[in-house]
């Protein structure tokens, strides 16, 4: 009699999450992709046609949509890089034995910037980086001699790069504390005992051993930063020109500020793709993490 | 002599990152009781002042806007631990779904908020219900209720399942064993999973300044308007900066020690 009920139990406890699920994300997701085959305006919804996939082939003809991607690739490879070589830096100097006292509390202060609510880190650094009246062009202007706009066109991504390892850091210094922590301490103790020195036990034993939770880590990263919006909409709004504009606040553009739903939807649709692809690998990576584990 | 140079060394490394790390809270705060002429000089000195709080406290439309991210945060918070730990339970115990269940989960939460945000805009509009809280509850549901869903299943994973089976061998129901002996144990990992969806729905903008407009914009939506071309407010929206971000931080340091669970395990087997 108990293992009858086991039966339906395993369903009934998952019931309500599919359920749902597939009214807040599935089926606008269907909805979504038969929008992005429409030539839908908010303005004349009366007056959608079935435009096929004309959309598609627009969208990557489209020269403003083509510039948002090369910027947020730009954006992405940069961002996650910088932050990775940080916190791995980061992790491995907190992880010294030395500074076990001030491990604990030191981690809590460095982790914090990955809570604050975007919008205001965007805004905390149009301020300090203000070419005006900002803290930092300031200093850079008396100490260094330096003058620089750092929302020129030139320099506007990169700065917006800054901001970003500024608040994701703490994610990378996160994760790979955590992976050394977990480092299996014989291995260690074996190099040791073979007369390995520090330079061959960091690259032949914690580098390797690291690995798949590196890959968990940039791979979380890169999919996280792909999506910035927050930043770009307080500070540049695209600009200067389209030197900022990322896919997140293209479509935003399309969709909220022309109405146009059907290619807004359509770009949406590619980005998913795209967003997939990472989140196949994030899976077989954790996959392998967790088996390593 | 070389180990002095690298413990030098690495305490100048440390410092360094938690100074650019604290740096700007401290520069916004002191920001915030400035003055509106010492705002625009980074260096001169001032006479501490609370007119920017006091201005933003009173500013039309700025506590109602806390208002609503609590509401919206609280209810995001509670409807995602009410349906996503029966879920976790059961990925967890019978591996529900098996593989594809929990990939499914984790692509849910990975969906672009710009792929979601055209239907639900269109299907709040329909319902009449644009503008009110109803499509933002929504629309942070459709992220923070898989990722609190795939949080739990760490926590489930380490309770073991012999006691259930023993309070079922005694006369419970599933259902009975799950809330009077499974639940109370993961007391912690429930905690820490509203006040990560909290976190998570408090700091969300995108679908925010999409869904809600006049009475019902979040904190997050207003904020944004502090500094736009139609004017900027540096000493009220320094303060504001601060009210947005103070109560998020301090939830903070009772999640971080949780993060890494929530973000590695659970893909267990």
């Amino acid at each position: 009699m108990k293992k009858r009920h086991l039966i339906s139990d395993r369903i009934l406890f998952v019931l309500p999450l599919w359920i749902t699920v597939s009214f807040i994300s599935i089926y606008p997701l269907i909805s979504a992709f038969l929008t992005s085959l429409t030539d839908q305006q908010l303005v004349a919804l009366a007056a959608t046609k079935f435009v096929g996939a004309n959309n598609y082939y627009a969208a990557f003809k489209d020269v403003r949509f083509l510039k948002s991607i090369t910027n947020t690739v730009i954006f992405v490879l940069y961002a996650v890089s910088l932050e990775f070589l940080l916190g791995f830096m980061l992790a491995l100097v907190l992880h010294r034995h030395f500074l076990r006292r001030i491990r604990g509390i030191a981690r809590s202060l460095l982790f914090t910037p990955m809570f604050v609510t975007p919008v205001a880190v965007g805004l905390m650094f149009r301020y300090m980086l203000n070419v005006e009246y900002g803290i930092i062009p300031y200093l850079l202007r008396t100490l260094l001699g330096i003058r620089v706009d750092f929302f020129s066109p030139s320099y506007a991504l990169f700065s917006i790069v800054l901001i970003d390892v500024w608040q994701w850091t703490p994610f990378m210094l996160l994760l790979l504390s955590a992976g050394l922590e977990s480092l299996p301490q014989d291995c260690y103790e074996a190099a040791k005992v073979d007369g390995a020195g520090a330079f061959a036990t960091f690259w032949y034993i914690t580098i390797p051993l690291l690995r798949p939770i590196m890959l968990v880590a940039i791979l979380i990263r890169m999919l996280d930063a792909f999506r910035v919006y927050e930043y770009i909409y307080t500070i540049t709004r695209g600009g200067p020109g389209s030197a900022t504009e990322t896919i997140m606040y293209h479509i935003y553009q399309v969709g909220f500020r022309f109405f146009r739903m059907g290619e807004a939807s359509s770009k949406a649709v590619v980005f998913a793709f795209v967003v997939l692809i990472f989140v196949i690998a994030i899976y077989r990576a954790l996959r392998r993490y967790e088996e390593w584990v | 002599m070389g180990i002095k140079l690298i413990k030098i060394l690495s305490y100048l490394c440390i410092a360094v990152a938690i100074i650019t790390t604290l740096f700007p809270y401290l520069w916004i705060f002191t920001a915030s009781i400035r003055p509106f002429g010492a705002l625009i000089q980074p260096f001169v000195a001032f006479v501490p002042t609370f007119e920017n709080w006091q201005a933003v406290l009173q500013r039309p439309g700025f506590s109602r806007s806390i208002v609503n991210s609590i509401l919206v945060g609280s209810s995001v918070a509670l409807i995602s631990v009410g349906i996503g730990s029966p879920a976790a339970y059961s990925f967890s115990r019978f591996k529900t779904g098996g593989s594809l269940g929990r990939f499914v989960i984790l692509t849910l939460q990975m969906i672009p908020p710009a792929v979601l945000v055209i239907p639900l805009f269109l299907m709040t509009t329909r319902l009449g219900l644009l503008h009110s809280l109803f499509g933002v509850i929504i629309a942070h549901l459709t992220f923070i209720l898989p990722l609190i869903a795939w949080f739990l299943i760490g926590f489930f994973d380490q309770i073991p399942r012999e006691l259930e089976e023993q309070a079922m061998v005694d006369g419970c129901t599933r259902f009975q064993a799950f809330m009077r002996i499974v639940l109370p144990l993961i007391a912690p990992g429930l905690a820490a999973s509203v006040i990560f969806a909290f976190i998570l729905s408090w700091n969300e903008f995108f679908y925010a300044l999409i869904l809600t407009g006049g009475p019902s914009k979040t904190l997050s939506v207003v904020l944004g308007e502090f500094w736009t071309f139609r004017g900027i407010e540096l000493g009220q929206m320094s303060a504001a900066i601060i009210v947005t971000v103070l109560p998020v931080l301090f939830l903070s340091f009772f999640v971080q020690r949780h993060m890494v669970r929530g973000l590695a395990r659970g893909a267990i087997k």
